[in-house]
């Protein structure tokens, strides 16, 4: 009722109908698991795009996709950056 | 002085004046009172056009007479203004006397009030009465003893009873033949059958006369019982004076015809309404708020809207809050505009995606949840629009350019000085509903008393809900867009703050829909007191906060087509022992019984379960009392009249292009000569899915007891389908169940193409 604009969650589907066909030419099914997992990100932060109401949706959308994978980040390299002692060390010449 | 109750106001018959119908307190009998009442309506516009009205209409036969009055007619006006009342000489004539006028002025340049008001509401609002209100009456007149507003009546005595026709040779139910005789008619303890149609037929105005009864409660009685009974008077040549189920003889045509209509991307069907003048008929299966509300809750809101208690049943709760905005209006002087002239007010693109959103809603994490607290904010949207003042007439008003409540990221500013209509007309409700409330918690109460307070309770939930969204509508008589955004914008701001504070208190939030919580505690060994969270909230956001209760365990459902949760799909069994369902089959109406008791199957087997971990150990066992229904429906000993699925029409039959089930049971049902419009409903079993047949495919509800032969396979697929809601986040999704009972999904068939276009699309 009285809705005059599409609302985020609309939006957001419409671009990721946009998407498939990138998606489409993805040979390799690392990338296409890949390309999978940052749609998937999209849609998780729905509730907080529609929060901030950005009047650009490309921005909502990859904000949400970053956070999505910020988060696994951790989890997938461990607990944090390398430290000193396992860099190679210089060698002699 | 006689005393008793006002239970209606309808119009005379000959549309000059209104019949109070008065049921006498000592014999419960019912008299009337015919008064002469023609209310004016208001025509509102530039001097020069209002004389022209004047000059044109004056001579007009459909009008008894034109004045000039000052007024200020509208919720904007601050002065007084010249404006026409214009009677017309019957009430019947008001419509398309105004619609005249109204052409007159290029249907921009007047605004026209008070037009569809009917005059029993305008009685009602001019001589201080509302419907069932306790009057005493004498020559001088009627006068109610206490206001509509007063929470503590006594309950009326309002004698019903039900209505039910049989037909000749034809089972209630099935397929009833257009012409078909009526047989008998039972009302309430006794069945009226003579030796002749049209005896029976006078039998049931003499039982209606000895049994006097204020309404006629019927199972499908705008469709069926009301039309077919004078449908069959009138072939049987009785006139509308020997034939009546009123208190007094009205025409037998119907005073509204049956249509479809759209609300919210549904189609409704609207059955045939007939006036029975004296008494009310409800139709229980047509009627939503008989439904929910009953008797008691109907009543109370005919007191507060002025409206019969015959409108109340056939129409939405939306109607039901206009018309109390419409009485809150005219009481304060205000008239009610005809047309909404106020369209909405011109936005940058940007500021339009800023203002057009609504509340919060999250994406719960799929899967088995413990420890779950669930808080609901009581009435949360009437509540803002009370707190910040929010109406049409007083969203950035003039005299308060400084105002101090403004929406949040919007900035649209609310009166400080007058409070606005929608408010003035809310307050009073949510006041009552608390009151309600407040009394059910009462234990000594009798189970009488809980009811009736439990269902004005429900209406008023209805009203209070649909006052949100008639802001946004856009033919509200008193709706504004921007009051919408607004409420919404408060409503966003307020869940964005409770967060952290929620957090603060030791919770972490779980999922949220707009005025509801799911909170976890961050440190489940010290669960905070949830009783003393909801009165800190409530008290720091001044917004009553609500504690609904723990769960043991609660499940987040996920979407089909990405994996992720969604937001209104979960089930779970809180301290207490009750279920909370949202979103799984046995909510819904089309649901056969057989997916009914599966879901019931797991769910009981859950129910034994204190937490998250028990759920996940019983899923194996519940998967098997799923294989045991399983068996029985593939073995074909499934009782057939639990497989019937309902499916509401779309649009109208002939606009069908794809061949589905409920194409062939419309088809059916056809060939039996019964037509079904859109909005209506098909019931039928699958027969043979894979069949290409309408004969075959299914077999309609009404053809049941001939023909128990189902689709055994279909069924199955049906049953894994329908065990996929509950147990998708449990590790037996759909795939999984129909392995193991060996079915299918459903084969899409190929559309049927030409040569050409199949050599088409492999090029």
């Amino acid at each position: 009722m009285g809705r005059t604009a599409p609302t985020y969650r609309q939006a957001l589907e419409e671009r990721l109908k946009r998407w498939d066909s990138f998606g489409q030419l993805l040979t390799d099914p690392e990338d296409r698991a890949a390309f999978e997992r940052i749609r998937r990100g999209t849609r998780r932060y729905i509730a907080q795009a529609t929060y901030a109401g950005s009047p650009d949706l490309l921005e909502s959308i990859l904000l949400s996709a970053l956070v999505d994978l910020a988060r696994e980040l951790p989890k997938r390299s461990g607990t944090g950056p390398p430290s000193a002692g396992t860099s190679p060390s210089p060698r002699g010449g | 002085m006689p005393d008793g109750w006002l239970i209606d106001i309808t119009d005379s018959a000959p549309g000059t004046g209104v019949v109070l119908w008065l049921k006498e307190r000592s014999t419960g009998r019912v008299d009337t009172r015919r008064l002469p009442w023609r209310p004016p309506f208001l025509v509102d516009g530039p001097s020069s056009l209002l004389d022209r009205v004047e000059r044109t209409f004056a001579p007009d036969p459909a009008v008894e007479r034109i004045e000039r009055r000052t007024e200020r007619p509208s919720l904007f006006d601050r002065r007084l203004r010249r404006v026409l009342a214009v009677t017309a000489r019957t009430n019947f004539a008001r419509r398309r006397l105004a619609t005249a006028i109204d052409a007159l002025g290029g249907y921009r340049a007047l605004t026209l009030y008070d037009v569809d008001l009917s005059a029993p509401q305008l009685y009602h609002l001019a001589h201080d009465l509302y419907p069932f209100a306790p009057v005493v009456w004498d020559g001088a007149g009627v006068r109610a003893t206490e206001p509509p507003e007063t929470i503590d009546y006594a309950p009326v005595p309002i004698r019903w009873v039900p209505l039910e026709t049989r037909f000749d040779g034809a089972r209630r139910g099935g397929v009833i033949p257009p012409g078909a005789a009526v047989e008998s008619v039972r009302v309430g303890p006794v069945e009226v059958k003579e030796e002749s149609e049209a005896a029976t037929l006078l039998a049931l105005v003499r039982a209606l006369a000895t049994q006097d009864p204020d309404l006629l409660l019927t199972d499908g009685g705008d469709a069926l019982d009301l039309p077919r009974l004078f449908e069959r008077a009138q072939a049987l040549g009785l006139d509308e004076e020997a034939f009546f189920l009123g208190r007094e003889p009205a025409a037998f045509r119907p005073i509204r015809r049956s249509s479809s209509y759209e609300s919210y991307g549904r189609i409704y069907h609207r059955d045939t309404a007939f006036s029975i003048p004296g008494r009310f008929h409800v139709d229980g299966r047509d009627s939503f708020l008989y439904g929910d509300a009953s008797f008691e809750g109907m009543i109370d809101a005919a007191r507060l809207s002025r409206l019969s208690l015959q409108s109340i049943a056939r129409q939405s709760p939306g109607t039901c809050f206009t018309a109390m905005e419409m009485a809150h209006a005219l009481t304060g002087g205000v008239h009610v505009p005809w047309k909404k002239n106020r369209p909405e007010e011109f936005k940058s693109l940007d500021r339009l995606l800023q203002a057009d959103r609504g509340g919060v809603i999250f994406l719960p994490p799929v899967g088995v949840h413990g420890g779950v607290e669930e808080f609901d904010f009581s009435s949360l949207y009437p509540h803002i629009m009370v707190r910040h003042n929010l109406s049409t007439e007083t969203l950035d008003c003039r005299c308060c350019p400084g105002s101090p409540y403004r929406a949040p990221g919007l900035g649209y500013r609310s009166c400080t000085k007058r409070p606005g209509l929608i408010p003035r007309t809310l307050s009073p409700l949510i006041a009552r509903r608390l009151a309600y409330k407040t009394r059910l918690k009462d234990p000594s109460l009798s189970e009488a008393e809980r009811d009736r307070y439990a269902r004005r309770t429900k209406m008023l939930k209805w009203i209070l809900v649909t006052s949100f969204g008639y802001q946004g509508y856009r033919n509200a008589r008193f709706g504004r867009i921007e009051c919408h955004e607004a409420i919404n914008a408060y409503a966003r701001d307020l869940i964005a703050r409770l967060i952290p504070r929620s957090e603060a208190e030791g919770y972490r939030v779980l999922h949220g829909i707009v005025d509801s919580l799911w909170l976890a505690p961050s440190d489940p060994t010290h669960p905070p007191d949830p009783e003393r969270y909801a009165v800190r909230m409530s008290e720091e956001f001044d917004l009553p906060l609500g504690y609904e209760g723990r769960y043991r365990w609660i499940v987040f459902l996920p979407s089909v087509t990405h994996g992720l949760g969604v937001p209104n799909r979960y089930y779970g069994l809180y301290e207490t022992g009750e279920f909370k369902l949202r979103g799984v089959r046995s909510r819904r109406g089309d649901t056969p019984v057989l997916l009914e008791k599966a879901e019931r199957a797991v769910l009981d087997r859950f129910a034994e379960e204190r937490g998250p971990d028990g759920v996940q150990r019983a899923v194996p066992e519940a998967v098997e009392r799923l294989d045991a229904i399983a068996e029985r429906v593939r073995s074909g000993a499934w009782p057939i009249d639990e497989l019937v699925m309902t499916h509401r029409v779309g649009q109208d039959p002939s606009r069908y292009v794809v061949f589905t089930e409920s194409v062939a049971a419309l088809r059916q049902l056809e060939a039996l000569g019964v037509h079904r419009e859109a909005g209506q409903s098909v019931r039928y079993v699958l027969r043979d899915r894979s069949s290409r047949s309408f004969r075959d495919r299914v077999t309609v509800a009404e053809r049941l007891p001939e023909d128990d032969r189902y689709d055994p396979v279909a069924y199955v697929e049906l049953l894994a389908r329908g065990a996929d809601t509950l147990l998708s986040p449990l590790g037996f999704p759909y795939p999984t169940l129909c392995e193991r009972w060996k079915v299918g999904a459903p084969v899409v068939r190929p559309r049927l193409r030409s040569p050409e276009q199949r050599a088409q699309r492999t090029l």
